[in-house]
């Protein structure tokens, strides 16, 4: 999966934070941007029925994030913003 | 997250973030209470002012009502730490500012001047909320995140620093902030006018509008008078930083609340 560049989520480069997510290992700022990635794409999964996504582009910041994914099944647009426990407070499909 | 906000999201090394972080605090050729404003500024009426703030500029229902409904437990959390400055401090002329603005806000002065917690409770009936409807809903995840934020600087800080995390947030509704630098007002002034929103929605909004400015603006003296004194600058600075956090997170809050309302 391609992700945006230094954090997965805020594409920042500080930190020193890896996890494996969907099987592949990956950089973050710290855990809760970890947290906020795994119910993301939970999230997509679960409206969108993929298996696999190839793509999540994201910008924005802490007040709101507009995204998209992208599989071979078509492009995913959303806007999401998380709680201060990374859980999904607001998802709209764009 | 910290550096992210409010420095730089790129890492950089040890001498350069020392550099950009010596900067951020430095009050240079300013005092304390400009460089508050400065970073409030910055964070809710900059390039990109907070989503409340635009929502409020002519306000829906819902979000007068997510306003409504939030804000209760924002006002008795005020209350709780004006109560621990009052109970901390030994300056006469803090106690005594502090039991105005108690007052101003919750208690009220009689009949002719209701305080601000029970104008909030009057625009929430003017809009079909009832009071007792509001009272019994408690607060969404991230208001009680906040709430509990403001009320351990209060339990455990110095009562300059609960100053410091309290009143500065008044500045939200301070209508002089365009002379510092903000791009818009906290909502647009000429919804006094006219019939766009309730009387009683004017009413808790230009009490805010008027008391706010002198609120704000004298807590800040206060802070900028007893800082130096105690010692305690750099710990008022953080403990400003780590509200205004906070309160970027409530306001979120409030239109979270409003967006329930809109799906009602």
């Amino acid at each position: 999966m391609k992700v945006p560049e230094g954090c997965a989520i805020c594409q920042s480069t500080w930190g020193d934070y890896w996890a494996e997510v969907e099987g592949q290992r990956m950089f973050f700022c710290c855990d809760l941007c970890e947290t906020e990635f795994r119910n993301m794409i939970q999230q997509i999964k679960q409206r969108t029925g993929w298996k696999q996504i190839d793509e999540v582009q994201i910008t924005g910041d802490h007040r709101g994030r507009e995204c998209t994914a992208l599989s071979d099944r078509g492009a995913y647009r959303f806007f999401i913003r998380f709680n201060s426990q990374g859980g999904i407070e607001t998802f709209q499909e764009k | 997250m910290w550096l992210n906000k409010n420095i730089t999201k790129k890492k950089c090394d040890p001498q350069t973030l020392s550099r950009e972080m010596m900067g951020y605090f430095d009050l240079g050729r300013e005092d304390l209470k400009g460089w508050m404003k400065k970073r409030f500024v910055e964070r809710f009426y900059g390039a990109k002012p907070h989503p409340f703030v635009l929502a409020l500029q002519h306000p829906s229902k819902p979000t007068l009502l997510g306003y409504v409904v939030e804000h209760q437990h924002f006002l008795r959390q005020w209350t709780r730490s004006c109560a621990y400055i009052v109970a901390k401090t030994d300056k006469v002329d803090v106690t005594l500012y502090e039991l105005d603005n108690i007052n101003t806000e919750f208690g009220g002065f009689g009949p002719e001047r209701p305080s601000h917690y029970e104008l909030l409770l009057r625009m929430g009936e003017s809009l079909g909320l009832p009071r007792d409807q509001v009272l019994l809903t408690p607060p969404l995840p991230d208001t009680a995140w906040a709430i509990k934020s403001w009320n351990e600087i209060a339990e455990t800080s110095h009562w300059l620093e609960t100053m410091a995390a309290m009143h500065p947030l008044e500045l939200i509704a301070n209508r002089n902030l365009r002379q510092d630098g903000a791009t818009v007002s906290y909502f647009d002034p000429s919804i006094l006018k006219g019939n766009e929103v309730t009387e009683a929605t004017k009413n808790f909004l230009r009490e805010g509008y008027e008391a706010d400015v002198e609120h704000s603006e004298e807590a800040m003296d206060l802070i900028e008078k007893y800082s130096p004194e105690l010692g305690v600058i750099e710990d008022v600075q953080a403990t400003f930083m780590k509200s205004i956090d906070a309160f970027d997170r409530y306001l979120m809050a409030r239109l979270e609340r409003g967006k329930q309302f809109e799906s009602s």
